[in-house]
């Protein structure tokens, strides 16, 4: 299982890396289009309640300034009757709850019985609430140097103030609409006003709270806080001097777009932290904004966060042992494969392959397994057979050679009459030579023999051969009468046409005289006392084992004493060089003729076999070489 | 070893051509069992491209010559190498098979 088991947790492991992967940028990506779209959300929101804030107070200063201008034609229409200006303040203040004052201040000398200074005015009284009414220019409040008297009547227009903290009223921040009154030459003979505490207006503003944290301020005509969660603020600072104390550029840069009248949004840094802020203009030239920490905005995104990674944690534990148990069931069959394979490997043809229900690689993969099995098992079998053929044919040859190679005589006469030497060079597969004497009293009998055809007992023909001997001693038969016998024992019966070529001989060595026969075997070599070799001649006889019944003829030699005689197979004469030339007989007599005469018998056969591997020079040998040397003294 | 057969009825015309050893003779055998088992068949056997037999080969030769004798037929060997022929005359095979 382990194979099965790694496959699937790599495998497994590498999908959910990549999905992991795919995850974590498709998270990012949504968590901009989150923010993005959290961004606008917050705008529009900021915007709405912006806008919202901004009509209120707009609605709730036109109101006064519509209350004060629908009381213009009564004052002009009463400009005769200077003390009736009491009453219209009054009504004004009485009417009209966002006004809590209002004067009619005239020009000096306007009415002269009035003085240098009126300015009748009326107030709610903060600790009764009731309406008073008084005079309020005097040598100690000059008015005409005022601001809200002085400016409108400059710029020729109603105008709003700047709010200023009313020492003399209510002690509360307050804001003064007035309009400057004309007589029919355009001249200003009056300013009349409306007080109006800052906080009735700004209180709208001040219930603005789009996020948890978020404030709203609003800046006057110079920049200066007209409304802002810091009380402090408001008197004594504007933006600028705000942003240049804590070095906010943005703040700077805000409260100057902010001034221009324009309205917008943007994200800014104060004092390190984020906000986005919404802005924009009160008809008056004041501009209106609301502050939200961007934590704030976008705290359900981060709120969000978590959860969703989470999610996709939890998603990718689940894909994990989802994957792989899907792999590891569906590579089940792998590891079985892997199981079978190794026990094949090891030599077992008959291991179970495990059986794939689905149609894919994997069936193919058990087909290819099923196949490759029965090939296997018939290869081996194949193998097996041919190999057990091999050796038995081996092992067959093997013992046809150990057979007669060791029936081969080896105790080598050697004494004042005769030195005898035989030696039988096997080729790689067994040739069918053979070698065989007997020295028996006076007579030496011996035989050499070339058997055709492989793998047939020679050691037969050897056997036969040496209980010829004893035919040819005991049964007084001539030597050919005993080489028709062998023939006859060979020929009969005979299917394959085995044959043997024999050279068979019976030499007496008192006499000297040699009785032999040569059925179809080579000459042999006849070195006399000189040295002089040359073949002795022998009539032609048909190889033994040919047909049965065939008269073999033989003939008799007389041999000196210092003689030596060489019988070979066709081994030595055929032997070949690398260019198909053949050692020969005539190379063969050449090399008798140069031997010294006493060699010994050992030695001369082993110098004819040197001779004979020389001229082959490495050429493989291809028929067994048997050379028997004979030498008399 | 190349052996080549042209029968014309009885008649069996043989081209030999390469050598005979130890490492072809069953093939050669096998190339000439149709002569084998034919029935009076005239055989004529051209010897000129063969080089050289071994015993083996003679073998052949001489199972040959017995189905041939056994089948009532004839066997002639013809154009002879004479190191080849020397063969046949050391082992007796020219007194029982035909050489011209």
């Amino acid at each position: 299982m382990r194979l099965n088991r790694s496959l699937s947790v790599r495998l497994s492991f590498y999908i959910v890396l990549a999905t992991g992967v795919l995850f974590i940028l498709l998270l990012f990506q949504m968590g901009i289009a989150g923010r993005n779209f959290i961004r606008q959300e917050a705008t529009n929101t900021a915007n709405t309640t912006l806008d919202g804030a901004i009509s209120d107070m707009e609605a709730a200063m036109t109101d006064v300034e519509a209350a004060l201008n629908s009381q213009i034609w009564v004052v002009k229409e009463h400009l005769s009757d200077p003390d009736y200006m009491y009453t219209v303040t009054r009504n004004l203040v009485d009417y009209n709850p966002l006004i809590v004052g209002s004067a009619v201040a005239f020009e000096p000398y306007y009415y002269p019985s009035k003085g240098e200074y009126y300015s009748p005015y009326s107030s709610t009284d903060p600790q009764s609430g009731k309406t008073v009414s008084k005079q309020l220019g005097s040598n100690d409040y000059d008015y005409f140097t005022a601001e809200w008297y002085q400016v409108p009547k400059l710029l020729m227009a109603n105008r709003w103030s700047e709010p200023y903290f009313d020492e003399g009223g209510g002690n509360v921040m307050m804001i003064t609409y007035s309009v400057p009154l004309w007589n029919e030459d355009g001249v200003c003979f009056a300013v009349m006003t409306a007080d109006v505490s800052l906080s009735s207006i700004t209180d709208r503003l001040s219930e603005v709270h789009p996020y948890e944290n978020s404030y709203p301020f609003m800046l006057g005509n110079s920049g200066a806080y007209v409304a802002h969660p810091e009380e402090a603020k408001t008197q004594h600072e504007t933006i600028f001097t705000a942003a240049i104390a804590s070095g906010d550029k943005d703040v700077f840069e805000l409260g100057r777009k902010m001034l221009a009248g324009e309205s917008g949004n943007s994200e800014i840094e104060i004092e390190k932290e984020r906000y986005l802020v919404t802005y924009g203009p009160l008809y008056n030239g004041w501009s209106v904004a609301i502050v939200s920490p961007s934590n704030d905005v976008f705290a359900g995104l981060k709120k969000m966060n978590f959860p969703m990674l989470g999610g996709v944690l939890l998603g990718l534990l689940i894909l994990y042992f989802l994957v792989r148990f899907i792999i590891g069931r569906t590579t089940q069959p792998i590891a079985e494969f892997s199981y079978s394979a190794l026990s094949v490997a090891k030599g077992n043809f008959k291991a179970r392959i495990p059986e794939v229900q689905t149609h894919d690689e994997l069936k193919q993969l058990e087909t290819s397994l099923h196949y490759m099995l029965r090939s296997f098992d018939e290869y081996i079998r194949e193998l097996k057979s041919s190999t057990a053929a091999n050796e038995r044919f081996e092992s067959e040859l093997n013992i046809a050679s150990k057979i007669q190679y060791g029936m081969l005589p080896r105790d080598f006469p050697k004494d004042d009459r005769v030195d005898l030497y035989a030696m039988l060079q096997p080729a790689k597969e067994v040739g069918g030579d053979l070698y065989v004497f007997e020295l028996s009293g006076n007579h030496l009998y011996f035989s050499v023999g070339d058997v055709s055809g492989k793998g047939v007992p020679a050691s037969l023909y050897m056997a036969l051969t040496r209980a010829a001997f004893k035919l040819l001693s005991n049964m007084q038969l001539t030597v050919p009468q005993v080489v028709a016998k062998i023939n006859d024992a060979f020929a009969e019966g005979n299917r394959s046409n085995m044959f043997v070529t024999l050279f068979f001989a019976s030499l007496n060595l008192d006499t000297m005289e040699m009785e032999y026969c040569n059925a179809g075997h080579n000459p042999i070599v006849y070195i006399d006392e000189a040295g002089k070799s040359q073949f002795l001649p022998a009539k032609p006889n048909i190889a033994c084992g040919v047909f049965e019944g065939f008269e073999y003829q033989g003939e008799t030699a007389k041999l000196s004493k210092g003689s030596r005689l060489v019988l070979y197979t066709d081994g030595v004469t055929e032997a070949e060089a690398s260019d198909k030339s053949q050692y020969g007989e005539e190379r063969l007599l050449q090399f008798a003729s140069s031997r010294p005469v006493s060699e010994s018998s050992e030695k001369f056969v082993s110098g004819l076999l040197d001779s004979v591997r020389e001229f082959t020079a490495g050429n493989d040998q291809n028929d067994d070489i048997t050379i028997m040397s004979i030498k008399f003294q | 070893m190349d052996v080549k057969i042209n029968q014309d009825g009885c008649k069996y015309e043989v081209v030999l051509d390469g050598r005979i050893d130890t490492t072809n003779a069953d093939k050669f055998q096998e190339d000439l069992t149709p002569l084998m088992n034919a029935e009076t068949p005239e055989i004529v056997m051209d010897c000129t491209g063969m080089q050289y037999t071994s015993s083996q080969g003679l073998r052949i030769f001489l199972s040959l010559q017995k189905s041939v004798i056994a089948h009532k037929g004839s066997l002639v060997l013809r154009n002879m190498d004479p190191k080849v022929r020397e063969v046949f005359d050391i082992t007796g095979f020219s007194s029982i098979i035909k050489i011209d």
